[in-house]
């Protein structure tokens, strides 16, 4: 598991916005593993933590689903090192889990400024 | 798609890039080296794990998973040779017989015509052709005026195409030196354009090649197979067809072999006009072939509707026309007579065939169902047993973590393997089997399992294979996690030995095999009964066969025969020799009205006046071995000059001359043209068929009545009937070399052709019976031996506490018979419903035949008792300190 200081104020990743976030980053240019992984956490305001064995699963998820494509390239300090780009697909898928996100976001702030007071656990 | 483009290295290399990365920025940020790099490491986690995931999301892992199950199941079912085996060949007897079973319903049933379109061809049919005329099949078989009206009708059938055989069997041949028979139709020259077969080799015939009645001819794929050795010089070359010869210009498409059922036509010829070459090969009526003889509905008729018109409005268009062109010849009709109507059926499928083999075929499909269901159950029961043996490992397997869905792609892994093999084996059995059917039902046209039967049996063994996966998975997963836990197998097992399932699924194959038994044993009675039935006639020691000379006038064929007979007379071993105009036993007869004393006679009312009459030889009765009652044989002394004589039978001295002496009264055909004074009166014997009632017969003597044509020829020799034939064809060549002996075999074996159907269908069925047996037998004892094994530690405790051995082994005997009671009352009202369906095949037995009952009944008690007898010695053999000690 990866740890820092500040662990406790990190959150984990909810399930399939890693992909979402992924493909955020790859908008603005290729980059590679290493690189999306630290952008989503800078961006982030290092309140996401990244579990990179599983960023590179999704990346090659995202591959296999011809949302991104990968290149073998050389990286600023002169690595060797795997570039991913994203994809027309990608783009669209995007636009779309974006909406998605944006909708479920709105509609978890209206249940949770209704003022109702909070509800029993299993409520 | 198995395959991923990226490999597991090149994933890894990706992972050493990032520590570097990841390490050159934190060194960047001021740590040491060593630190930065274990800092990263740190960071990523578990690198192990990121890997695997990596491996087990591609799609080489889930092949790799099926392979690791197949070898699994190959290990576990190796562990158990006996289990694998018994499950193998149940599941290919099983699916074997159905394919066997379904691919000759497909030939026979199924499968269309061999030509274009087959939807739109039509077979011309009518109720009954008008009086006076003579027919082949009253209802199939149209006049030569009808066929010529008929398609000069436009618009109608485009073409209506005319076919008729050379002979109603085989016809003499001769390719090169030797003479042989072949099967050959005359057609119409549009006969191949059509119906649509294509040539493979030459060309087919033209409507100007029937007008000219040209000599040439296509012959089929399979006869130039067969004959040629598919050689494609055979083109050009001369077929002697009765000493005619004919030119063979055409192979006709693999596959076609005319269009009736039954036989396979060997080749075809345009219509001919020659006296050799006459429809059926008839000799000429009053010197008429079957052309200029108006009154003779010889002919059948199969069209093609033309473009854009109906059945109804075909029918509509051609009715005034066929009822005009069906008086050619006679006049107008009787008075109140009705017209015959002209009606058209589905030429899609063999009709002969659908009719003769339909419902027998259809009853052994159900059959071979219900073997296949039993040997399902079976397996599945073997199964569940076997899997309840081995719920500990199941259970193991779930606490360590195995999902539902593990288990069950390790229960379908393991069904797949017993289905593949089993599904192999029962191709290989099928395609034997079905070659056995092909022959015993007498079918020369291709029985060779097409795409439809391959579809078929994939489609049984896929439902056998999910079946089998499926049905024993509630038995694995019923143990659960927590039964690993439990200390004792036989405690926990109780629960599975005493399973109600299993107790239906016994009781349900009994009644299953109790129907199967009571079906084959009605069928093998009707069998038996046909195969005793006494024919009144000395049989063994007959030899008969067909002679066709080409002969000019009368006299000649008197001649022939007489010179024939002295020669085949003369041969070492032969007792007597006789003619025969129709052979006994083929199924044939020639029937009319006869006129008793000069008149036609009036009958009691229900009555027929219909009489069947023969054109036979001297010594007739005396070679066949039927008594003469009163009177005297046809003798060589009745000659074209003696008086003419005529021999009755008791059915037609009965009927026609109740209460006198029918000797010296005067019998004629109804048209009065030929007058005979019966001279002897013969015991009633069978003459068409085994399976038929007696009728009035009459026989004229041949030299008497103005024939010329081919006859048959019955010898009585003594010993081996057969051993004869050489010596006889060699008489017969010396008079003519031209002359094959056609169709020679035994008098009985004749006769057996009769009910060679009902032989095969109840041989069949009582194979069917008996594997059934086998297999329930097999199932029973399975599942019994199981429940005592599973029961082993209560017998224990019972005989701990002082069960005598007589008990044990009751205890379990009883549990067989009461199964076998339920499904004795289960089965027996399904049995009747099943005789009833098949009432209509069965000869001198009631559908509902007590003995066949009875038997059944004892057979299926039997079954139970043999299977259940080892288990229950085991049962009584066990020790009740060791089975208490087990665990």
């Amino acid at each position: 598991m990866a740890t820092r200081e500040n662990e406790d104020d990190r959150i984990a990743l909810l399930q399939g916005t890693l992909d979402l976030l992924i493909l955020k980053t790859l908008v603005l240019g290729p980059c590679h593993g290493q690189g999306v992984a630290r952008l989503i956490q800078r961006q982030s305001e290092e309140v996401f933590l990244v579990d990179h064995g599983s960023l590179y699963v999704a990346l090659q998820r995202l591959e296999d689903k011809k949302w991104i494509r990968a290149k073998w390239g050389v990286s600023e300090n002169n690595r060797k090192a795997r570039f991913y780009s994203i994809t027309a697909k990608g783009r669209e898928q995007l636009v779309e889990k974006t909406g998605e996100w944006r909708r479920l976001t709105r509609a978890m702030g209206l249940i949770l400024d209704s003022g109702n007071g909070p509800q029993s656990e299993e409520a | 798609m198995f395959r991923r483009k990226r490999s597991a290295e090149d994933f890894a290399e990706e992972i050493k890039t990032h520590l570097e990365l990841e390490a050159d920025e934190l060194q960047s940020s001021g740590l040491s080296e060593d630190e930065a790099r274990w800092r990263a490491r740190r960071e990523f986690g578990n690198v192990r794990a990121a890997q695997e995931r990596f491996y087990l999301k591609g799609r080489w892992a889930s092949l790799d998973k099926l392979l690791r199950d197949l070898r699994f199941g190959l290990r576990s079912l190796r562990h158990s040779p006996g289990f694998a085996a018994t499950a193998i060949v149940t599941l290919a007897l099983g699916v074997g017989a159905n394919t066997a079973v379904f691919s000759l319903m497909n030939a026979v049933l199924l499968r269309s015509l061999p030509v274009s379109d087959p939807d739109r061809l039509m077979y011309l049919r009518t109720n009954n052709p008008p009086h006076g005329t003579g027919t082949i099949d009253s209802r199939e078989t149209f006049s030569y005026p009808v066929y010529d009206a008929l398609r000069q009708q436009g618009g109608a059938f485009s073409p209506l195409m005319a076919y008729v055989p050379l002979s109603g069997s085989k016809v003499a041949v001769r390719y090169g030196a030797d003479p042989e028979e072949a099967e050959g139709d005359m057609v119409s020259g549009t006969f191949f354009s059509g119906l649509g077969v294509r040539l493979v080799r030459g060309h087919a015939f033209t409507e100007r090649d029937e007008t000219n009645h040209a000599a040439i001819a296509v012959i089929s794929y399979n006869y130039w197979t067969r004959r040629f050795a598919r050689n494609p010089d055979v083109l050009g070359t001369a077929l002697y067809v009765n000493g005619v010869p004919i030119t063979i210009v055409g192979v006709a498409a693999e596959g076609f072999e005319g269009v009736e059922g039954g036989g396979s036509t060997d080749f075809w010829i345009p219509l001919q006009s020659r006296a050799e070459l006459n429809a059926w090969g008839n000799p000429l009526e009053d010197g008429k072939n079957y052309i200029a003889n108006q009154t003779w509905w010889c002919l059948r008729l199969i069209g093609r509707l033309a473009p854009g018109k109906n059945r109804a409005q075909v029918v509509a268009q051609l009715q005034p026309v066929f009822q005009r062109a069906a008086y050619a010849g006679l006049g107008t009709p009787m008075a109140g007579e009705k017209p015959p109507v002209l009606s058209l059926a589905d030429a899609k499928n063999f009709p002969g065939y659908s009719e003769q083999y339909g419902n027998p075929l259809r009853m052994l499909m159900a059959m071979v169902g219900l073997v296949l269901l039993i040997a399902l159950t079976n397996v599945v029961m073997l199964l569940v047993a076997r899997n309840g043996a081995r719920q500990r490992e199941f259970s193991v397997r779930q606490a360590l973590g195995a999902g539902r869905g593990e288990l069950l792609r390790q229960l379908l892994a393991e069904s797949l393997i017993l289905v593949t093999a089993g599904g192999a084996l029962a191709w290989g059995f099928a395609e034997m089997a079905t070659r056995l059917l092909g022959r015993w039902a007498q079918i020369e046209s291709s029985l060779a399992p097409d795409k439809t039967v391959l579809l078929f049996t994939l489609g049984v063994l896929v439902m056998a294979a999910l079946l089998l996966a499926l049905a024993p998975l509630r038995v694995a997963l019923a143990g659960g996690a927590q039964l690993a836990l439990k200390t004792s197998a036989a405690t926990a097992n109780t629960d599975a030995g005493k399973s109600r399932t299993g107790r239906v699924i016994v009781a349900l194959q009994m009644a299953l095999c109790l129907v199967l038994l009571v079906g084959a044993g009605l069928l093998i009675r009707t069998l038996r009964n046909l195969q005793n039935t006494p024919l009144g006639m000395r049989i063994e020691g007959l030899v008969v066969f067909g002679v066709k000379p080409n002969i000019q006038s009368i006299p000649e064929g008197v001649a022939f025969y007489v010179n024939l007979m002295n020669r085949l007379r003369a041969l070492p071993g032969v007792e007597s020799v006789t003619v025969m105009e129709e052979r006994l036993g083929a199924g044939w007869s020639d029937n009319s009205a006869m006129r008793v004393d000069g008149k036609l006679p009036d009958v009691a009312n229900g009555s027929s006046g219909t009489v069947r009459s023969n054109v036979v030889g001297p010594d007739f009765f005396r070679t066949l071995g039927v008594p003469v009652l009163a009177g005297r044989d046809f003798a060589d002394s009745d000659t074209a000059t003696s008086p003419h004589a005529g021999i009755i039978n008791e059915q037609f001295a009965q009927r026609f001359f109740p209460h006198q002496n029918p000797l010296g009264h005067t019998i004629g055909t109804e048209d009065g043209r030929y007058q005979m004074t019966v001279i002897g009166v013969v015991k009633d014997h069978k003459y068409r068929s085994i399976n038929e009632e007696p009728i009035p017969m009459a026989w004229y003597m041949y030299a008497q009545i103005p024939m010329t044509g081919a006859m048959q020829v019955e010898m009585r020799v003594r010993g081996e009937p057969l051993a004869i034939l050489p010596s006889a064809r060699k008489a017969l060549q010396e008079m003519n070399p031209n002359l094959p002996l056609i169709q020679p075999m035994t008098q009985r074996a004749q006769y057996d052709l009769t009910i060679s159907g009902q032989v095969l269908f109840a041989r069949l069925a009582g194979f069917f019976g008996f594997l059934a047996v086998v297999l329930v037998a097999a199932g029973l004892y399975g599942t019994l031996a199981y429940r005592v094994s599973m029961r082993t530690a209560e017998i224990g405790v019972r005989m701990a506490v002082g069960a005598q051995r007589g008990q044990v082994v009751w205890m379990i005997l009883r549990g067989s018979l009461l199964l076998t009671a339920a499904g004795v009352v289960i089965g027996i009202p399904s049995a009747m419903l099943v005789g009833h369906a098949l009432a209509s095949s069965l000869y001198g037995v009631k559908p509902l035949d007590a003995v066949s009952y009875l038997l059944a009944v004892v057979g299926v008690a039997l079954v139970a008792l043999a299977a259940s007898v080892v288990p229950a010695a085991r049962a009584a053999g066990v020790d009740p300190m060791r089975a208490l000690r087990m665990e």
